[in-house]
């Protein structure tokens, strides 16, 4: 195998040795030879150093770990206890799956990228098959129990278009391969065949730039197409006793297994083209995978291929749930960390009638430990938004412009979608059907944010188009005066000035959806101005009034989404969060994986009453926000979330008090000395 | 509904720590306005408008050096209970931090040079978020030491892998 795949190798090296030697004026059949050596001795090297590898390699499972002694010159020996095992992952490229072979990677799931994961390369297919099966403690027999999460539908394929890599890739594909007939030495070929079209679209312009553009569209299609089928061909994802196992590619096969004790949560990822489209991706949330870019193929978080938002929410419903911290006995120490904190001494903490009470959680969670203010009715789960947190107040919402009231179900932009109606499979216990449907529901229709968000990303917004446009009149000003000599330079810079603009967008667009997204809009307007001043120079004054009004527009834009995509709920299991106007995330965080709180409050949050509440996690990204959340919403969110925790740090205000004082304090409690710093019991010496 | 605030945390730092980062500051401010009025000095003809504007400059950097530990004193604030750490930092940008004690990984106290010539240590409290670290700075180095002590014991004391 090593021997077919050092072909590869060989050819190239046999390129580089023809142009190298062709400049020398040897004799061909002298070339031909040289060739013919070099590829030999490249193939024998390779075979030579994989069969050392081989026979330097061993492997054994023993009943308690996986051992593997490897290295030609450094001896390594690594073994890995296996109930330490949390994955195991199998890949075979094309050149692999001839020969029957396959590459196993075991992961321990803890400190992926710390060090690189054991990996046996190669096996059998069938030995991989019965290690994988060995190390993640499954019999023969247990296959998915009721069929399939999800199939492959080769109608998806119609998303696959819908992405960034379908207006640049061409572009991509052209310059990879203008740089590889450079290294071949065609340069002068690509050279004149530029040129050559580029006479050709001055002189027909009318014919070639549609023309061209067809090409591009049809390229880039055909392209994200191609790229769709290899990644999630055959793609099945089913649910294992006790995890999840993926298997997608079409040359190159990868078959991926995620514990659900890894899982702390799933994403919806919703890309700007793929939610126009109704379409949605969805992502897990665990410990311990590695970190990828989000258009990566090999992005082991992807769940599942761009599909409809339905099935999409369907997925994402059914995996988050049947999570085994629902089936099984949540270990001890989860208990422990979500037992209420005994509230005794601390007036002001004892449930009011007007506080929003504790979202009652499902028995299995807590296991009796609940506090007793508990919402007594299991079943008011399924029937009806949580108190205090669906339904938000109609005063705080008010009519966001372009988005009419309260998205209730069917009434989302995304499209109708009745999430309910997608049905759980098979035998699923109707306990589980019912958490499922309110996780739908709160994933699809999360609560609003208060106005105040939307105005503060208006006021970024037109503070961003109001500096371009300071800065492109500034520019006007000073070039009709004759003040900037260099002006003239500018109209060779004002095609350079174009790509900028468009690398300022693509920048806008990627990141825009962060609470920088601001900052962004005015990044792509440094870019814009650039336009600007190389209109001027041609003489068009236009584009620099065009300018700043476009970077309003988008800025208005993403302002109004961007708000629009905040959103916040509690469901019986999980912490929803919903935000990103260009890429909209909703994920749905497990609560018992929030490993801590961090609240900020901004000058100007603070002005308009907002906070952003970030829950940290072990797992994903490590923290998951509550975007610019009404200041008591949030807090009381977060408190509802991992109950009993923020509650000592907490102070609750009548209604009343709220005008006089919007920010209740408590006198700090006495001034520390080292010996008096309560709840630290220090031990006596 | 009732409007729900956060309480600020128990304790402040360690009085000492005033003095430990008005040094920071002064650090950091007195090159800065150092090198302004030694510009104004070498590189202008000293034009008098300039020179005001210099001075306010350098003035208002090293009353920014006095002034800014002591509303951080005022706004810095931490306090441990048996089940979490909580602290409160920053000057404009409020930033509360809660890190339940089943959750911390890891405790270190960390004493710079300068720190230990005030005798104050900081420490860190790292939990398996790469959200980072909560660090409770410029505390009095054997309150910091017992601190950590008693985190260490009762992180150890609660099972699990705290992820």
């Amino acid at each position: 195998m090593t021997g077919v795949k050092s072909l590869a190798v060989a050819a190239g090296a046999a390129f580089g040795l023809v142009r190298l030697l062709t400049g020398l004026d040897l004799p061909p059949g002298g070339v031909v030879a040289a060739c013919a050596g070099a590829a030999v001795l490249i193939v024998a090297a390779a075979v030579a150093y994989d069969v050392l590898r081989l026979r330097t390699t061993r492997w054994r499972l023993t009943p308690e770990r996986l051992e593997l002694r490897s290295g030609i010159t450094t001896r390594r020996h690594r073994a890995i206890p296996r109930d330490r095992v949390r994955s195991v992952d199998l890949r075979a490229d094309p050149v692999r799956r001839v020969f029957g072979l396959t590459v196993v990677k075991v992961g321990t799931g803890e400190h992926a990228g710390d060090e690189p994961e054991l990996a046996l390369d190669p096996l059998t297919r069938h030995d991989a098959e019965v290690l994988r099966r060995a190390l993640l403690h499954q019999g023969e027999t247990a296959e998915s129990c009721d069929g399939p999460l999800a199939e492959l539908r080769w109608s998806w394929i119609r998303y696959a278009p819908l992405s960034v890599w379908t207006f640049t890739g061409t572009a991509a594909l052209l310059a990879a391969l203008f740089k590889m007939f450079d290294s071949f030495g065609l340069k002068n070929v690509t050279t004149r065949l530029a040129r050559e079209l580029w006479e050709w679209v001055v002189t027909q312009p009318l014919l070639a730039i549609p023309l061209l553009l067809a090409v591009h569209v049809v390229v880039g299609v055909a392209g994200a197409m191609l790229l769709f089928a290899e990644s999630w061909g055959r793609y099945r994802l089913d649910r294992e006793p006790g995890r999840i196992r993926l298997r997608r590619g079409l040359l190159t096969t990868r078959s991926l297994t995620l514990e659900e004790r890894r899982l702390r949560g799933v994403e919806l990822h919703e890309p700007l083209l793929l939610r126009l489209a109704g379409a949605a991706r969805v992502k897990t949330i665990a410990t311990g995978l590695a970190k990828t870019d989000d258009e990566d193929t090999e992005d082991t978080a992807a769940l599942t291929p761009p599909l409809p938002r339905a099935t999409a929410l369907h997925i994402a419903t059914a995996v988050a749930t049947h999570s085994p911290l629902a089936s099984v006995p949540a270990p001890e120490a989860l208990d422990r960390a979500w037992a209420p904190v005994p509230v005794s001494g601390r007036p002001g903490l004892a449930p009011a009638p007007g506080l929003p009470p504790r979202v009652p959680a499902p028995d299995r969670l807590g296991d009796g430990s609940l506090p007793a203010h508990q919402d007594p009715a299991p079943d008011r789960l399924s029937d009806g938004p949580l108190p205090g947190h669906q339904v938000p107040a109609p005063d705080r919402l008010g009519p966001l412009p372009g988005h009419q009231g309260v998205a209730s179900e069917g009434a989302h932009p995304g499209g109708p979608k009745r999430p309910g109606t997608a049905a759980a499979p098979g035998s699923a216990a109707v306990a589980a059907v019912a958490e499922e449907s309110d996780l739908a529901r709160a994933l699809v229709a999360p609560v609003r944010h208060p106005v105040a968000a939307l105005r503060r990303r208006v006021v970024r917004a037109l503070a961003a188009a109001g500096a371009v446009a300071m800065l492109s009149a500034g520019l006007v000003v000073a070039v009709r005066a004759g003040a900037v000599p260099w002006a003239e330079g500018l109209i060779g810079a004002g095609m350079s000035g174009q790509s900028g603009v468009g690398a300022g967008s693509v920048g806008g667009s990627g990141m825009g959806d962060d609470a920088i997204g601001g900052s962004w809009v005015g990044a792509g307007a440094i870019g814009g101005d650039w336009i600007g001043a190389g209109a001027i120079g041609g003489g068009w004054i236009v584009a620099a009034v065009a300018v700043p009004v476009a970077v309003l527009a988008y800025g208005l834009w993403l302002a109004v989404a961007g708000a629009a995509n905040l959103g916040h709920a509690l469901s019986p299991r999980h912490l929803i969060t919903r935000r990103g106007a260009v890429v909209r995330r909703t994920v749905a965080l497990d609560r018992r994986g929030v490993a801590g709180w961090t609240f900020t409050e901004t000058f100007f949050q603070r002005r308009s009453g907002l906070l952003t509440v970030s829950a940290t996690t072990a797992a994903g990204r490590g923290h998951y926000e509550v975007v610019d959340v009404g200041r008591s919403d949030g807090l009381d969110l977060a408190a509802a979330t991992v109950p009993g925790l923020l509650d000592p740090f907490l102070v609750r205000e009548a209604p009343s008090d709220r005008r006089t004082s919007v920010r209740p304090r408590v006198p700090p409690g006495p001034r520390s000395s080292p010996d008096t710093i309560e709840g630290l019991t220090l031990d006596p010496p | 509904m009732s409007a729900t605030g956060l309480r600020p945390p128990r304790h402040q730092a360690d009085p000492r720590a005033v003095s430990w980062w008005t040094v920071q500051w002064l650090m950091l401010m007195a090159p800065l306005a150092g090198a302004a009025v030694a510009a104004y000095a070498l590189f202008t003809s000293r034009p008098g408008w300039l020179g005001a504007l210099v001075a306010v400059f350098a003035l208002g950097c090293l009353a920014l050096a006095v002034v800014a530990p002591r509303v951080s004193y005022r706004v810095e604030r931490w306090e441990v209970t048996d089940d979490a750490v909580y602290t409160r930092t920053g000057l404009l940008t409020h930033r509360w931090r809660v890190a339940p004690m089943s959750r911390i990984q890891r405790v270190d106290t960390a004493r710079g040079p300068v720190q230990r010539l005030f005798g104050l240590a900081d420490v860190t409290v790292t939990t398996a978020s790469s959200a980072g670290a909560i660090t409770i700075g410029g505390l009095g180095h054997e309150l910091a030491a017992d601190l950590a002590d008693h985190l260490t014991a009762r992180t150890q004391a609660t099972p699990g892998d705290a992820t």
